[in-house]
């Protein structure tokens, strides 16, 4: 009986040093949107790609990151204010575009022909950067009347894409990068730059992360020329706009 | 002395088995003042997640009583070919990864799956989704209540003159019913936590497709007091099924099929 309690004990203590060894990578929340660029930028750093409305969340409840990137600025901003993160800074900007399945079912070849009925367009949530870019863009074309057709709102843009390159849903808004990782599956329609909404990213350290010097290097990284090349790879646009 | 400190050890362990399962359900009701958690209740959100989620789940329930049923009677009573197979078939969903059952119906039921339908993003989707995850439970209670029941009964009930369909409305279904309304508690509780499967299947829509289980996940990153209120209002009403069930099996025991889902509280 003592004899498994002892080895029972030892096993959980073991398990979560594991868990919790700190070594010299840093912790990464970042939005969806970044999970391919990311990783090429810091192959070894832990990753954790969500909405960027989760990310604050969790990071607001005590999560153990030690970077936040945010796909706006108002969410790290919000998490800087009550003291959860340093002040952040803008790395990359983006694009909206308005996304089809490649077999085009609902025949749509511009953001005005999802003013018809029976449309299924898929857009994220609200509280998701993505979702209130979306709502910008309808806004700034006067097209808020196309919310009526919405199917789905989903938790981040990773979510809404997959929806449509599946072919479930007819159209959906993402960013341009996304559309990028599966050119075979979706056509891209563009949004016209007069509509599009000011996207940039912010990304801060967490203040109660316990690897400050490996954010801060992370962090650096992603603004290095080196780091910046490789998110105009990916399609992310110069974090000042030239 | 050795046995006291083995005994000790033995409650501590309890101790702290029980406050583990305890505290996070208790810190969901310490987490917001009362009234403001009745409060925020009143929101659109909460209402419409409630009513989409008692909606679903309760057609999924009657979906699965009237096909679940004839096909736990089958199990039980015939002995053929590939009776195991059904079996663990029936079986599997519950042991199955939420995620894989939303991929697994948007194979089947997707615009671009096997059957080619529109049904993602439609309140059928939930109840699909719903009836897929949680109907085995019913199903697999099911199968034990009809079981149960006394074959020389039923033997009687038809030497005595009654049909097939008669012994089983007046004979059998009375004798099972216990095990049924146990089976039908518990796959109604599952039903109502859905979320894997139908956030992959069906998407989330307020009013529509969004459950208590997704407006608790999209309220979480937006407002963590609203998604704390729904919270306890899933713990109370899982609470409440608990309790029903845990009544029902008290009534009246359909011989040895109940005893194994729950351990008696008295």
């Amino acid at each position: 009986m003592k004899l498994a309690l002892a080895v029972m004990l030892a096993l959980v203590v073991a398990a979560t040093a594991a868990a919790s060894t700190d070594t010299t990578q840093p912790t990464v929340f970042a939005a969806a949107s970044l999970t391919d660029a990311f990783p090429k930028i810091a192959p070894k750093a832990r990753f954790s790609f969500a909405g960027s409305n989760a990310l604050a969340a969790q990071i607001r409840q005590g999560a153990p990151a030690d970077v936040f990137a945010s796909a706006n600025t108002a969410l790290p901003d919000a998490l800087h204010t009550d003291g959860f993160c340093s002040k952040p800074v803008i790395f990359t900007r983006n694009t909206l575009v308005l996304i089809v399945p490649k077999s085009n079912p609902a025949d749509i070849h511009g953001v005005y022909d999802l003013r018809r009925k029976g449309i299924k367009l898929v857009i994220a949530d609200k509280g998701v950067p993505v979702g209130s870019y979306t709502l910008q863009v309808l806004k700034n074309m006067g097209l808020s009347g196309v919310l009526k057709n919405v199917v789905s709102r989903e938790t981040d843009v990773r979510e809404v894409l997959a929806k449509i390159a599946l072919g479930e849903g007819d159209a959906g808004f993402v960013y341009s990068t996304d559309a990028r990782t599966v050119p075979n599956k979706v056509h891209v329609l563009k949004i016209p730059a007069w509509a599009q909404p000011k996207v940039q990213y912010g990304i801060c350290i967490v203040s109660r992360s316990s690897n400050k010097p490996a954010a801060q290097a992370f962090i650096k990284r992603v603004l290095s020329p080196a780091g910046q090349k490789m998110m105009l790879r990916y399609g992310f646009l110069p974090r000042v706009k030239k | 002395m050795k046995r006291a400190v083995s005994g000790l050890l033995v409650a501590a362990a309890a101790a702290i088995a029980l406050g583990f399962l305890i505290l996070p359900m208790l810190a969901i009701f310490l987490r917001v003042p009362p009234g403001r958690l009745l409060h925020l209740l009143t929101t659109s959100i909460v209402t419409d997640a409630l009513v989409v989620s008692f909606k679903t789940t309760a057609i999924a329930q009657v979906l699965i009583l009237v096909f679940g049923t004839p096909l736990a009677w089958l199990i039980a009573s015939r002995r053929f070919r590939g009776r195991g197979l059904a079996i663990t078939l029936v079986e599997l969903p519950l042991v199955l990864p939420p995620a894989v059952a939303g991929l697994g119906l948007l194979a089947a039921f997707g615009r671009t799956g096997l059957l080619k339908t529109s049904i993602p993003f439609t309140q059928t989707a939930v109840v699909l989704a719903v009836a897929f995850v949680s109907s085995p439970l019913y199903i697999r209670a099911a199968v034990a209540a009809f079981e149960g029941v006394d074959p020389n009964l039923v033997a009687a009930s038809r030497t005595l003159g009654a049909g097939p369909g008669r012994t089983f409305f007046r004979v059998v279904l009375p004798l099972a019913r216990t095990g049924l309304a146990a089976g039908e508690a518990l796959a109604f509780a599952r039903g109502l936590g859905e979320f894997g499967a139908t956030i992959m299947f069906a998407g989330s829509l307020q009013g529509v497709t969004q459950t208590l289980p997704l407006a608790i996940y999209s309220a979480f990153a937006i407002d963590f007091d609203t998604a704390i209120a729904m919270g306890a209002l899933l713990v109370v009403i899982s609470a409440v099924l608990l309790v029903f069930l845990k009544l029902v099996l008290s009534w009246r025991s359909s011989g040895p099929t109940s005893s194994f889902l729950f351990a008696r509280s008295t």
